[in-house]
């Protein structure tokens, strides 16, 4: 099949073009209270085209692999369909070809476990939280991913490599009188099952807080210095700044490629983050990306001051700048687009006490509960928190979202804690221009870390 | 019968068969360029199957696929046992949601709607970021059961869209049209375009405190993605709908009424029939504010000893598709308009916000019915917009905040966001809590 592909590409009037084939199987064993909704096993596969002729680009996704070079021969006439139209063409950076083989690395591999072990063990994190009177629901579920991969290009490249992501995830619903509030609960999210297991203690410890916050007091709506725990810290990096690293978010905004040079001065120079593919066990770290280039470390801020970004091959043509490694598919329907590997604030010197010590009105926000993007307005939402008053930590509260402006809250981001955390399971939705791709090899990584001014909606 | 279904009734006690195959074009302009054509051809199906009273699924790409079968019949030796039967034969209404015409699109005439629209939005906004795109699908969905349903459509969609951010800003103005026959591209939504586009070159942002705020179409889904989670039925049987035990009770304005619309004539989001195969029809869900009936699918429905809806849909908030677990699910909310312009609506107002958009609304608590979210849209001063809204959040819970609706407006526009492609009008609220300056 590797060799069928790597004739139908390279044999492409084009000036570069790539096939990805893949096999996936995902199996998902899902609770919601008492009751088992699904055990179910998914087989897919099927292939992606990407096509540059004459500086213009086409792709196409396919179900039947007999039909690939039919489909390759069609993407590469749409590919000059647009580069006939365009002035500006298209260009791709040049990058290593590879023929080599990856495989997952060592580790329980979740393929070797029955699915009555991966139903019991799901069946009894449910169990534990259903025992809880305050419970009124939950959802649990198992979630496993594989794809075996193969990944051809004109250059040359072949190469096959696995990915593998096992988790278990969910949320405890918990009421009393008309209030009703979610904590979210994950573990997993790597290649390995073994993280899986033994984790009652911490499922017990979302419990309290489900059941904490039934009594805690809404958000007050308004401005506020917060301290952010390293979960929502992790988020706070990755959709406020993340996401505008991400060079072909950039590639046709000129407004952000202009305030967004590199050398340009974002933060205080406490401030250091970075992109990181190679870390071992975390869920954003691969070998190599869906365009063939290997996964590495990208320095982003670096003492305050802009200092990389994430690419493909077509905007690191683009920008002149070094390739990332960031090009990523969730599954063969889509094309890769840039993304996150596991993004992370670096360590700094402060603690959590100096950091609350330091606010006479303001929150303390825990746990990461989503957020949202666009340019540099970000929002996203905090699990539970508590206020600051005078310096010392009082009481809960709940039903927190914040939002804010990028480079004015890095600007205010004036304390980073020496306590760097990695969220166990990753996740990030992103359309890159077309449909969106919920990826769970995502992982987002921080200390505590203070912000002068966010404005927070309540009541 | 498939054949797959022929061969599943030899081991299991009832089966369903999903299977969908589409082709789809999507051409995409940056910057006024033509950047990329995607084209996709796609199969997907799902089967799910009864053993010994058991529900098990399985899904792959092609009803054929090896293996499809076994692993379905694998997951029903472990699920929990059901109360319902898969669907039987039944009468589907009429829905003509495929065009020929619109069947033979090639890449070359989404080509040309973008170029229309670039041949006129250039002329007055040449220096903005605007993205424009075209997509075009076509497809063939069919469910058998082998209880004796047997539902088939084939449907055609097609549509365009455009929109920039503000220059300098990190959001803009996104305006879309979809429908089943070949677009013609609508003077008047490029018109609003740039009309609002214009009022965002200046930022404004208003006084924290209780102010109205009227609800574009684009933004209804502050309102109906909770009233979805109140009205799903599995959250009333759960108990964790705010909504469970008000029925026929005032949950909104008396100037609400909201419809589940199936049917609904040029939607792309239109069905005859749920995922499970069951029939869809139009139902009152809010009548003046009333609280009228719940969404079924059939083992929400049978929990409840209620019929499906016909509401049983692979959706969910973050997306759709063939691995997406049957849920009760809205397939085209209508909200029904009222007498007023919504440019009156405007003029009526002393200071008060637009909202085009909410950004981080996934993150609040809205199963509660509550939502608190970045506003996207206009400030309005003395009745008229003074900026795009800017460091601005607002809060509430609609089932209080939309009890007081000072008036809903005549036009009706697509609702947009998380929602499927029905209608709502601009709701004007009397206030909610807003954190500005």
């Amino acid at each position: 099949m590797k060799s069928t592909f790597a004739n139908i590409v390279s044999s492409l009037p084009a000036d570069y073009a790539d096939l990805r084939f893949e096999e996936n199987r995902k199996i998902r064993i899902g609770y919601e209270g008492k009751e088992l909704t699904q055990v179910a096993t998914t087989l897919t596969s099927g292939g992606h085209v990407r096509a540059y002729a004459n500086g213009g680009k086409a792709i196409s996704s396919f179900s039947d692999p007999k039909r690939a070079g039919s489909i390759a021969d069609a993407t590469c006439a749409s590919a000059l369909l647009v580069g006939n139209s365009r002035e500006k063409k298209l260009k791709i950076a040049s990058a290593p070809v590879i023929t080599e083989d990856f495989h997952i690395p060592p580790g329980r591999d979740p393929r070797t476990v029955s699915l009555k072990e991966k139903l019991d063990l799901t069946n009894h994190y449910n169990d534990i939280i259903l025992q809880n009177p305050h419970v009124i629901t939950t959802q649990t579920m198992y979630d496993e991913f594989t794809s075996r991969r193969i990944f051809v290009n004109s250059d040359g490249s072949i190469i096959e490599y696995e990915l593998v992501n096992v988790g278990i995830f969910g949320m405890i619903v918990t009421k009393k009188g008309d209030v009703v509030q979610r904590v979210r609960f994950a573990f997993g999210g790597n290649t390995d099952f073994s993280p899986l297991l033994d984790r009652e203690d911490d499922v017990r410890k979302q419990i309290t807080k489900a059941c904490e916050l039934l009594d805690a007091e809404p958000a007050r709506a308004g401005t506020y210095p917060v301290v952010l725990d390293p979960s929502e810290s992790g988020v706070f990096i990755h959709e406020a700044f993340g996401h505008l690293s991400e060079a072909d978010g950039l590639q046709n905004n000129p407004s952000f490629r202009a305030k967004l040079q590199l050398g340009t001065a974002l933060g205080k120079p406490i401030l250091n983050v970075t992109d990181d593919a190679t870390l071992p066990g975390l869920p954003g770290s691969f070998e190599i990306d869906d365009e063939g280039v290997r996964g590495m470390r990208t320095p982003l801020i670096t003492d305050g001051v802009l200092s990389g970004r994430m690419h493909s091959r077509e905007t690191a043509a683009e920008f002149g700048e070094p390739l990332s490694g960031n090009m990523r598919a969730v599954d063969v329907q889509f094309t890769p687009i840039v993304r996150m590997s596991n993004i992370l604030i670096e360590t700094g010197n402060s603690t959590f006490d100096d950091m609350v010590s330091s606010i006479d009105n303001g929150y303390y926000l825990v746990g990461a509960k989503g957020g949202q993007t666009s340019g540099d307005q970000f929002t996203f939402g905090a699990q539970w928190g508590y206020r600051i008053i005078d310096g010392k930590l009082g009481n809960m509260v709940r039903d927190i979202n914040m939002s804010g402006e990028l480079f004015s809250t890095l600007q205010a981001t004036s304390m980073i804690g020496n306590d760097v955390k990695f969220g166990e399971r990753g996740g990030c939705g992103k359309g890159g221009g077309g449909p969106m791709q919920m990826n769970r090899k995502s992982g987002k990584g921080s200390p505590h870390i203070k912000i002068d001014a966010v404005t927070i909606g309540g009541i | 019968m498939h054949p797959l279904l022929e061969n599943a009734k030899r081991t299991v006690d009832q089966a369903e068969l999903y299977w969908n195959q589409s082709h789809s074009i999507a051409v995409r302009y940056e910057n006024y360029r033509l950047q990329q054509v995607t084209e996709n051809d796609v199969s997907e199906a799902s089967l799910r199957v009864i053993k010994d009273g058991k529900i098990g699924s399985a899904y792959a790409v092609f009803p054929d696929q090896e293996g499809f079968l076994d692993h379905a019949v694998s997951g029903a030796q472990y699920g929990d046992p059901i109360a319902y039967s898969f669907a039987g034969e039944a009468d589907y209404p009429k829905l003509d949601n495929y065009n020929e015409t619109t069947a033979q699109l090639q890449s070359a005439d989404l080509i040309e709607v973008c170029e229309t629209i670039k041949s006129k939005l250039q002329k007055q906004l040449p220096d903005v970021a605007l993205r424009i795109g075209a997509n075009f699908e076509k497809s063939e969905l069919a469910i058998q059961t082998t209880c004796g349903a047997k539902a088939e459509a084939k449907s055609t969609g097609v549509g365009y869209y455009f929109g920039a951010p503000f220059k300098g800003a990190g959001i803009g103005v996104f305006k879309f049209e979809s429908g089943i026959t070949p677009p013609v591209v609508n003077d008047a939504l490029l018109d609003e375009f740039v009309t609002w586009y214009n009022w965002g070159n200046q930022s404004s942002t208003p006084s924290t405190g209780r102010l109205p705020v009227i609800l574009a179409p684009e933004a209804a889904f502050l309102m109906m993605m909770p009233l979805l989670a109140g009205v799903s039925g599995e959250a009333a049987w759960k108990k964790t709908s705010p909504l469970t035990q008000r029925l026929g009770e005032q949950i909104l304005s008396e100037k609400l009424t909201i419809h589940e619309n199936p049917l609904l004539v040029g939607s792309t989001d239109a069905r005859a029939f749920d995922d499970e195969g069951v029939p869809c029809a139009k139902r009152p869900i809010v009548e003046k504010g009333i609280l009228k009936e719940f969404l079924y699918d059939q083992r929400v429905g049978a929990a409840m000893e209620q019929p499906s809806t016909g509401n049983g849909f692979k959706r969910t908030m973050f997306g759709s598709g063939n691995e997406t677990p049957i849920n009760p699910w809205f397939a085209c909310p209508t909200i029904d308009p009222g007498d007023t312009s919504w440019r009156d609506l405007v003029k009526g107002i002393k200071e008060g916000l637009l909202i085009t958009n909410g950004m981080g609304f996934h993150s609040g608590n809205y199963p509660q019915g509550q939502f608190a979210v970045q506003a996207v849209g206009f400030h309005i001063v003395n009745g008229a917009v003074v900026g795009r809204l800017d460091k601005t959040m607002i809060s509430g819970n609609i089932y209080q905040d939309c009890l007081n609706v000072a008036a809903v407006s005549s036009e009706v526009g697509s609702c947009s966001g998380f929602l499927p492609l029905g209608t709502s009008p601009y709701i004007l609220l009397d206030s909610l809590q807003v954190a500005g300056k």
